[in-house]
């Protein structure tokens, strides 16, 4: 077999493997970190962990609607989130570089928002179809923010290759990169809509809709569907690094790595304390919102093919 | 004279229709009218007089007067009057005209009293069962005197559905509660939703209903009762027990001791306190703002601590009795009780200055879930939610009790009527309760905390008391009776006119308001089910089949019977 063949296959098993082992931590260090502000003592940090586990172990119970779609749906969540791990750089280059490009990137960031979709649907119930019309909406405002990034920076990198723009694309650019620092912008002011938690936890909204698509999922389902969002987090906040923060990646083996997860938990922290401090938005103040960031993240796509 | 005064009113304008007047006070004022004469004396004083509605009263005293009786009480609050329209209903025919029609606010508690009295209401807009649970027979009214308290009737129908109203073309029906992760208790909203609007709504509650009145006009006794009446809600127990205390004292013409009264006070604002801090706690949980949900509770912890010290409760239970309290501030308690202020307002400002700053939630909370001066009037609106739409009523200035016309405070006001404009008067209502209690404890003078009451109350006295709960006016009518306790005692908790208003604050609103709107009236659905019977339907279904529920409930009720008539004995 082609050794570059195994070397991906192996450098994308690494990357869900420690996903997988990571996810559940981060989401410990963002609980604690909240019961810190919130003069709490909190769980331990790995509380996660054993919740998952004790998810896991429980009956498997049956439902809504249609059983055997959101028994399809609870592994398609967490299987799109690993997927698109394998896509994304984890302190080192993307491992599936050659086999899947940044289009493919995209495709998979939104079969993440649809799986939710998808569930919510299969369950059937009046808040669960709710929470999914407020997530259609959202997923329209939203999605396009992290393709137009990615497209920003494809056009910099005049190439969709993983390696290529996935390493500070936004900012290639002869003199200032003004296209990238207005998307640093727009992307860090609607970060917490895609880690989907306050200010923009809308479609699953405790306690407005009771948690909405998720709402008729119990036991093994719903950790499932716990661990897609765990791995959602570090996904999404190492895509951001690898996007934006892209500096030091180049460092050798133990330093560039450190140094990418140091960048991850500090995003981590970051969505942590707004998340702490926000209260949460009405899912037309919200889309007003989002709308407003499109049209600026437009702009810069433009600004992009012009070459600033 | 205000009283006078508004009787000689009264007479002027309906002479004939006034059999006879009583006022025992000049705050008090009780006129027996004319059954065929009730609609046109209540619309006089709610509209022309504008007076507040505040209960509608139902009771079986055909075993004492051959009739029964029905109160309409309203309050003129700027004259600090509390007065009561009575009228007596033969026994042979429990009907009376319905007053809902001129005075909306009695829409509730005249549903009450046709479920459990059973009279009658002759043009009533709404003769919906209210407080019955679905499976219940018509023509059996639990609060009648011939029903004993334990009785459960043979033909209940467990498979008798709750039949709802239509809902409006082109909307969508979303139940809300009766579990819901924002409602603590259960109560069930069905509410008709367009797309994320909220068109209107059908309000089914009353499903953790205890039997306190029945029991206490059974079984009880009169001292009994405040334990009892405190057991009514979970957040005001003093308020329940002062005005319940407060109401057999006005019907029986006694006065608790200066020092008792000054105590009531101190307990009455301590329990204000703990409410607005968990208040404006769940109010940021709902709006999912945790941080200070967490925060509001950690402050209001001491407050805790300090009633426990007090009172021997973690709550503020177990103080109050007729004619007085039961334990005394020792003058430890009451330096520990200054520190635990003094920390609580510097804290308070701290959260205040934060949160009345906050665009995040003045976002979330301006505009929304608006009751403005009418809905006030015609829903008969009470405490903070009345006082955030710019209407200054407060018991405490308007019908002084315990120790308030002692004590110097601001009735804080808003003028937008919106869950902001609620948020704004509770934060700054603790700064006033704070004040009250330091006042009360530097006027206190040391005395006895307790009224000697050396014979019999007198039967078949009335007595009506209003206190000003954290959530609004709570408010017990009382007519004293034989065996030592009351013939007839009616709970109006704050919730139950409040939640009244509901349906008109959400309505055209977004559905993500919803729990917010009704989160601002704090509502308390066991001070509003505190009424008849078990709900038989409730309970895990799956696991005991209602048969199995019913047998085991019959078995209780024997169980209790048996156990009560022992302790009787002894």
């Amino acid at each position: 077999m082609n050794p570059n063949v195994i070397r991906m296959i192996a450098g994308g098993l690494a990357n869900v493997v420690v996903v997988l082992l990571i996810a559940p931590l981060c989401e410990g260090i963002l609980r604690k970190v909240t019961a810190c502000l919130q003069s709490r003592r909190g769980p331990p940090l790995w509380q996660p962990y054993f919740d998952l586990l004790k998810l896991l172990g429980k009956e498997d119970i049956e439902s809504g609607e249609s059983p055997a779609l959101q028994r399809f749906v609870a592994r398609l969540a967490l299987a799109a989130a690993l997927t698109t791990a394998c896509l994304v750089p984890m302190g080192f280059p993307a491992p599936m570089n050659g086999a899947g490009d940044i289009i493919l990137l995209i495709y998979l960031l939104t079969l993440c928002g649809i799986c939710t979709l998808l569930g919510g649907l299969a369950a059937g119930s009046t808040y669960s179809l709710l929470g999914i019309g407020r997530e259609m909406m959202t997923m329209i405002a939203l999605e396009p923010l992290f393709a137009i990034a990615l497209l920003a920076g494809a056009v910099h990198a005049g190439s969709f290759r993983l390696d290529a723009v996935l390493n500070g694309s936004v900012y290639a650019v002869p003199g200032i990169p003004w296209s990238g620092l207005i998307l640093l912008v727009v992307m860090g002011l609607s970060f917490q809509a895609f880690v989907q938690r306050v200010p923009f936890d809308i479609s699953e909204a405790e306690t407005e809709i009771m948690e909405g698509p998720l709402m008729e999922y119990s036991g093994p389902k719903l950790a499932l569907f716990k661990y897609a969002q765990m791995a959602r987090l570090v996904i999404h906040s190492a895509l951001f690094a690898a996007l934006f923060v892209p500096w030091g990646s180049g460092l050798p083996f133990p330093l560039g790595w450190l140094l990418f997860w140091a960048k991850v938990l500090v995003i981590v922290l970051v969505v942590t304390a707004v998340a702490a401090t926000h209260a949460r938005y009405r899912i037309d103040q919200a889309l007003r919102y989002f709308a407003g960031l499109l049209v600026v993240a437009f702009a810069a796509l433009a600004l992009a093919g012009y070459g600033h | 004279m205000k009283a006078r005064e508004k009787l000689d009113q009264l007479k002027a304008k309906l002479g004939p229709a006034i059999r006879r007047a009583d006022i025992p006070s000049d705050h008090c004022l009780f006129v027996f009218v004319e059954a065929s004469a009730l609609k046109a004396v209540c619309e006089y004083v709610f509209r022309d007089l504008d007076a507040r509605f505040i209960t509608s009263i139902g009771a079986d005293d055909r075993s004492f007067s051959g009739s029964f009786l029905v109160a309409h009480n309203f309050a003129f609050d700027r004259d600090h009057l509390l007065c009561s329209i009575l009228t007596e209903i033969p026994a042979s025919q429990p009907c009376v005209e319905s007053i809902s029609t001129v005075v909306p606010a009695a829409n509730w508690a005249e549903r009450e009293l046709r479920d459990l009295v059973g009279i009658e209401l002759s043009g009533h807009p709404y003769p919906k069962r209210l407080v019955l649970p679905d499976g219940w027979p018509d023509g059996v009214h639990p609060l009648r005197k011939d029903i004993p308290w334990n009785f459960v009737p043979d033909d209940y129908d467990d498979e008798r559905e709750f039949k709802f109203d239509e809902p409006p073309e082109g909307c969508t029906v979303v139940p809300f509660g009766p579990f819901h992760p924002t409602l603590d208790e259960p109560a069930h909203f069905r509410l008709y939703v367009e797309g994320e609007r909220v068109r209107g709504c059908e309000y089914r509650g009353f499903m953790v209903h205890r039997g306190i009145e029945k029991l206490a006009e059974s079984v009880l006794g009169y001292n009994d009762i405040p334990i009892m009446a405190e057991r009514i809600c979970g957040i005001c127990g003093c308020v329940h027990n002062v005005t319940y205390a407060q109401a057999v004292e006005a019907a029986a013409a006694l006065q608790a001791p200066p020092r008792a009264e000054y105590l009531r006070s101190i307990l009455l604002e301590l329990e204000r306190l703990h409410s607005h801090l968990l208040w404006v706690g769940l109010a940021c949980h709902i709006v999912g703002f945790d941080t200070l949900f967490m925060q509001a509770f950690r402050i209001r912890e001491p407050v805790m601590w300090i009633a426990e010290k007090i009172t021997g409760n973690r709550k503020t239970y177990g103080l109050c009795v007729i004619g007085g309290v039961r334990r005394d501030l020792t003058p430890a308690l009451e330096d520990e009780l200054r520190q635990v202020l003094a920390r609580l307002e510097t804290e308070w400002q701290a959260v205040t200055a934060a949160v009345l700053q906050d665009r995040n939630i003045q976002k979330r909370t301006r505009g929304v879930g608006v009751a403005d001066r009418n809905l006030v009037k015609e829903a008969g609106l009470i405490g903070p939610v009345a006082r955030a739409a710019g209407v200054g009523i407060d018991c405490r200035r308007d019908h002084p009790y315990a120790a308030y016309d002692r004590v110097d405070f601001d009735v804080i006001t808003a003028p937008d009527g919106d869950v902001w404009s609620r948020l704004v008067v509770r934060a700054r209502e603790v700064f006033e309760s704070i004040k009250i209690i330091r006042q009360c404890l530097d006027k206190m003078e040391s005395g006895p905390i307790q009224l000697e009451i050396k014979d019999e109350l007198p039967v078949g006295r009335l007595g009506i008391s209003s206190v000003e709960a954290p959530r609004g006016e709570c408010h017990h009518f009382v007519i004293t009776g034989e065996n030592n306790r009351p013939r007839r005692w009616r709970v109006r908790a704050p919730t139950y006119q409040n939640l009244q208003g509901v349906p008109a604050m959400i309505k055209d609103q977004q559905l993500a308001d919803m729990t917010i709107s009704l989160g601002s009236i704090d509502p308390c659905f066991s001070c509003t089910d505190r009424l008849e019977t078990i709900d038989l339907r409730s309970g895990a279904v799956k696991v005991w089949s209602p048969e199995e529920l019913l047998k085991l409930a019959r078995a209780r009720g024997i169980a209790a019977e048996s156990s009560a008539k022992e302790s009787d004995e002894s």
